[in-house]
C-alpha cells in the first residue's frame, strides 16, 4: 500500500512535469487537429469509393472514356461520364485562360500604377467581388449577362472563326438564342475567379522588395520593362499559386454554372453550345436519382471530380516547385 | 504549482461524478413513461400547445400547399406542430424507409425494393397536379390591332415529335395543320425544347405522359431521362420550374413544360392539347378532375395509379398524383400516429383546406377517390389498435 502510493506519487510528478509548461498538451492538440484534416479527406475519399462501387464494377473504364455518342440514360441504367468531365475541363480551362491576363493586369495596376486615392476603394471592390454568392452571379447571368453580352459575342465568334480549321469546331454555332452555353459558363467563371487571382497577385507584387524595382530603374529600365522583366519573374511562383486557387474554384463551382450552361448532354465540343459539368449533374440529379445505379454513377462522378481536383492541384504544385527551382536565388520571392 | 494540479484533478473528478449521476437520472426519467405508454392515446385531450412534433419531408411539388395546410392546422389542433421540408421525393422516400421522418411526400412511386426495406409502407394520394407545356414564339407578323392570337394547339403525337427533335420548326406542316388560326403567323424558326435539368416529379409526369402518347417516345418515363432532343442539338435544361420558365421566357421560339400553378402565376402562354378523346382541352382544375375520375377504379392494393392520358372527353392528359407515405403498423408513438392521420383526414375532407389547395393551383381529389383514400387511412394501426376512431 505504502509502496504503491509512493510510485503513484512519482508518476504524478512525471505527469506534472510533462504538462507543466503547456507545450506538450498544446502540441498534442495541434497534431490532432492537423491529423483530423487528413482523416477527413480520407473519409470523404473512402465514402465516394465505397458508394460508387456498383457503377465502377458494372461500367469499368467505359464510364470515363471519351466518346462521341455519350449515354446518360437513367431509365435504362446506362451511364457515361465523359460529357461532364469534358464540360468541367473545358469551362474551367477557358475561364483560367481568359482570367489570367485580366487578373494580372488588375494586380499590377493595384500594386504599381494605381493613384493613392483610388487604391483603397478599388482594393475593397475587388475583394467584395469575391464575396458575392454564386447564385447571385447565376441570376445576373440569366437575366442580364447572357442576353446582353454572351449571345451577341457568341454570334460574332461563330462567324469570325467559321473558316479556320480547328477553331471552327470550338466555336461552332448556332448558339441558343438565350445565350446558355459553355461559353456563358466560362465567362461567369472568369468573373468569379478574377477577384481571387488579382487579389493574390497584387499581394505578391506588394511583397517584392523596393530594392528590386529601384535596381531595375537605376539600370535604365522603363516602368513597363521593370514590370515584365523583374516583377513578374520574381513573383511567378506566387502568381501560379493564385492560379491554382482560381482553378480550384472554377472546377468545383456548381450553382452559377448550372444556371447558365444549358444542362444539355451534347456530343459537340463547341464552346457556343449548351453543355454540362460534373458538379452540375450531381446537384441536378442526386436528390431525385431514379435508381441505385443512377445514384452510384453520380457518386462516381463525385469521385472523379475529387481525384481530378487532387491531380490538378498536385500538378500545379509541381509546377510551382519547378519554377521556384529554376528562378535564381537572388530573384526569388 | 502542485497544489493547483491536485485541486484541478479533484474538481475534474467531482465534475465527472456529477455528470455520470446526471446520465443515470435522465435514463430513469426516460424509462418511466415507457412503462405507462402503449394504450394511452386517450390522454391526448390535455396536450400542451405544440407538444406533438411531426416531421415530414419529401417532394417539393406539393410544398406550397403543405406549408399552407400545416400553418392552418395549428388553429385546428394547437397541440400539433408539423414541419414539412421539401427535399425531393427521393430524399423523402429514403427518410421514411430509414425512419428518420414521420411521413414522406412523394410524386414518384415506391419500388418493390423500397416496400421490402420499409416493411409496412403505404402510399396515399393527396392531390393531383397538372403539367402544362408553355411556349414563347416570335410570330412572323404581329396580330391585327385589337385582336389576340389563339393559343397554340398541339396533339399528343406532335408533342412527342417535338421532344424527339423530329418536328423542329414552328412552321412544320403538322403544327400548321393543327393551328388554322395561326396560319401565316408561325415562323420558320427552330424549336428549342426546354426540359428540367434536375430530377423531378414534374418530369416524371411529363415523360410518363409522352410514353403513353406515342410508341415513338422511347426514352421512358422517370424523374430524369435521356432527352432525344438534346442529342438532336435543340434541347436545353433549366433547373427547377423557375429555371425552365426563365429559359422559355428568354429564348425566342422555345417550348417547355412547368407545373400548372407555376404557369398560371407567371402568366405564361399555355399550349392546348388534343386529348385521347379528340377534344382540345386547356389545363385547369376541371380538366384535371375529369382525368382523375377516368382512373377512379385504377388503384392497386397500394393505392397508386398512373393517371396520364385519360380517355374522358374533357380530361387533361398530363396529370399525376402527389402522395403521402406512412408506416401503417409500426409507428411506435401512438399519440403522434393519431395526430398524423387526423391531419391527413382534415386535409382531405376540410372545405377550407380544399379551397387553399385549389387557390394554389392544385386539384383536390374527387369524392369517389377521396373515400378510397380515407378508407385506407382508417387501416393505420398503432400497437395493434386503429388510430382513427
Amino acid at each position: 500500500m505504502e509502496k504503491s502510493l509512493k510510485t503513484n506519487k512519482q508518476k504524478f510528478k512525471r505527469l506534472e512535469k510533462m504538462i507543466e509548461h503547456g507545450d506538450r498538451p498544446w502540441q498534442g492538440l495541434l497534431i490532432i487537429i492537423a491529423i483530423s484534416v487528413i482523416l477527413l479527406m480520407a473519409a470523404i475519399g473512402y465514402m465516394l469509393w465505397k458508394d460508387s462501387s456498383q457503377s465502377r464494377v458494372l461500367f469499368g473504364i467505359r464510364f470515363l472514356l471519351p466518346t462521341s455518342d455519350p449515354s446518360w440514360d437513367p431509365v435504362n441504367d446506362d451511364f457515361q461520364a465523359w460529357p461532364f468531365i469534358f464540360g468541367t475541363l473545358l469551362t474551367s480551362l477557358a475561364a483560367i485562360v481568359i482570367a489570367l491576363p485580366i487578373s494580372l493586369g488588375i494586380g499590377i495596376f493595384l500594386a504599381e500604377l494605381c493613384p493613392h486615392w483610388l487604391r483603397t476603394p478599388l482594393n475593397w471592390l475587388v475583394e467584395l467581388l469575391a464575396a458575392i454568392p454564386s447564385v447571385i452571379y447565376g441570376l445576373w447571368g440569366i437575366f442580364v449577362f447572357l442576353p446582353k453580352v454572351v449571345a451577341p459575342v457568341g454570334a460574332g465568334l461563330a462567324t469570325t472563326f467559321a473558316n479556320i480549321p480547328i477553331l471552327d469546331q470550338l466555336f461552332k454555332g448556332p448558339m441558343p438564342a438565350s445565350g446558355s452555353s459553355r461559353l456563358a459558363a466560362s465567362l461567369i467563371l472568369t468573373i468569379m475567379i478574377i477577384p481571387t487571382i488579382s487579389a493574390i497577385s497584387r499581394d505578391v507584387f506588394l511583397a517584392i522588395p523596393a530594392s528590386q524595382r529601384e535596381a531595375a530603374l537605376a539600370l535604365g529600365a522603363t516602368r513597363w520593362e521593370m514590370i515584365y522583366q523583374v516583377l513578374i519573374p520574381y513573383g511567378l511562383s506566387g502568381i501560379l499559386g493564385a492560379l491554382i486557387l482560381g482553378l480550384g474554384r472554377a472546377l468545383g463551382e456548381t450553382m452559377a454554372v448550372t444556371m447558365v450552361i444549358g444542362n444539355s448532354i451534347e456530343s459537340s465540343v463547341s464552346l457556343l453550345r449548351p453543355g454540362y459539368t460534373m458538379a452540375s449533374i450531381i446537384a441536378n440529379e442526386f436528390a431525385e436519382a431514379v435508381s441505385k445505379l443512377h445514384s452510384s454513377s453520380l457518386i462516381e462522378i463525385g469521385l472523379v471530380l475529387f481525384f481530378l481536383t487532387l491531380l490538378l492541384n498536385s500538378l500545379a504544385r509541381l509546377l510551382v516547385w519547378n519554377v521556384a527551382r529554376k528562378t535564381r536565388m537572388e530573384v526569388r520571392a | 504549482m502542485r497544489k493547483n494540479l491536485i485541486v484541478t484533478i479533484f474538481v475534474l473528478l467531482i465534475a465527472a461524478m456529477a455528470l455520470s449521476a446526471c446520465g443515470q437520472a435522465s435514463a430513469t426519467t426516460e424509462a418511466a413513461p415507457a412503462t405507462v405508454e402503449p394504450d394511452a392515446p386517450a390522454a391526448t385531450a390535455s396536450l400542451a400547445p405544440g407538444s406533438v412534433q411531426i416531421n415530414g419531408a419529401g417532394a417539393t411539388f406539393p410544398l406550397p400547399v403543405y406549408t399552407a395546410w400545416t400553418y392552418a392546422y395549428q388553429y385546428v389542433d394547437p397541440s400539433v406542430a408539423i414541419n414539412y421540408q421539401g427535399i425531393g421525393s427521393g430524399g423523402g422516400k429514403k427518410g421514411i424507409i430509414d425512419n428518420t421522418i414521420d411521413f414522406a411526400g412523394s410524386d414518384s412511386l415506391l419500388s418493390e425494393e423500397d416496400y421490402t426495406n420499409g416493411g409496412d409502407l403505404q402510399m396515399y394520394p393527396m392531390l393531383a397536379g397538372a403539367v402544362v407545356p408553355v411556349y414563347n414564339i416570335s410570330f412572323a407578323k404581329a396580330a391585327p390591332d385589337g385582336t389576340t392570337l389563339p393559343a397554340l394547339v398541339l396533339d399528343r403525337q406532335t408533342l412527342v415529335d417535338i421532344y424527339n427533335g423530329v418536328v423542329n420548326k414552328w412552321n412544320d406542316a403538322k403544327i400548321v395543320a393543327l393551328n388554322p388560326g395561326l396560319d401565316g403567323y408561325l415562323p420558320d424558326a427552330t424549336i428549342t425544347a426546354v426540359h428540367r435539368s434536375d430530377g423531378s416529379g414534374t418530369t416524371e409526369i411529363f415523360t410518363k405522359a409522352l410514353t403513353s402518347f406515342s410508341p415513338d417516345w422511347t426514352a421512358g418515363g422517370a424523374s430524369s431521362v435521356e432527352w432525344p432532343v438534346d442529342k438532336a442539338g435543340n434541347g436545353m435544361g433549366g433547373k427547377g420550374n423557375q429555371g425552365v420558365a426563365a429559359a422559355v421566357i428568354s429564348t425566342p421560339n422555345s417550348i417547355g413544360y412547368v407545373e400548372l400553378s407555376y404557369a398560371i402565376s407567371n402568366k405564361m402562354s399555355m399550349v392546348s392539347l388534343v386529348n385521347k378523346a379528340g377534344t382540345t382541352v386547356v389545363a385547369n382544375a376541371d380538366s384535371v378532375a375529369s382525368d382523375m375520375s377516368d382512373f377512379a377504379n385504377a388503384f392497386d392494393a397500394k393505392l397508386t395509379a398512373t393517371i396520364v392520358d385519360g380517355g374522358g372527353t374533357n380530361s387533361w392528359p398530363i396529370t399525376g398524383y402527389t402522395y403521402i407515405i406512412l408506416h401503417t403498423t409500426s409507428m411506435t408513438d401512438c399519440v403522434k400516429a393519431q395526430k398524423i392521420v387526423e391531419f391527413l383526414k382534415w386535409a382531405l375532407t376540410d372545405e377550407a383546406a380544399g379551397k387553399q389547395a385549389a387557390g394554389l393551383g392544385y386539384s383536390v381529389l374527387p369524392a369517389a377517390i377521396r373515400d378510397q383514400v380515407l378508407a385506407k387511412l382508417g387501416e393505420v394501426t398503432c400497437s395493434g389498435t386503429p388510430v382513427l376512431k
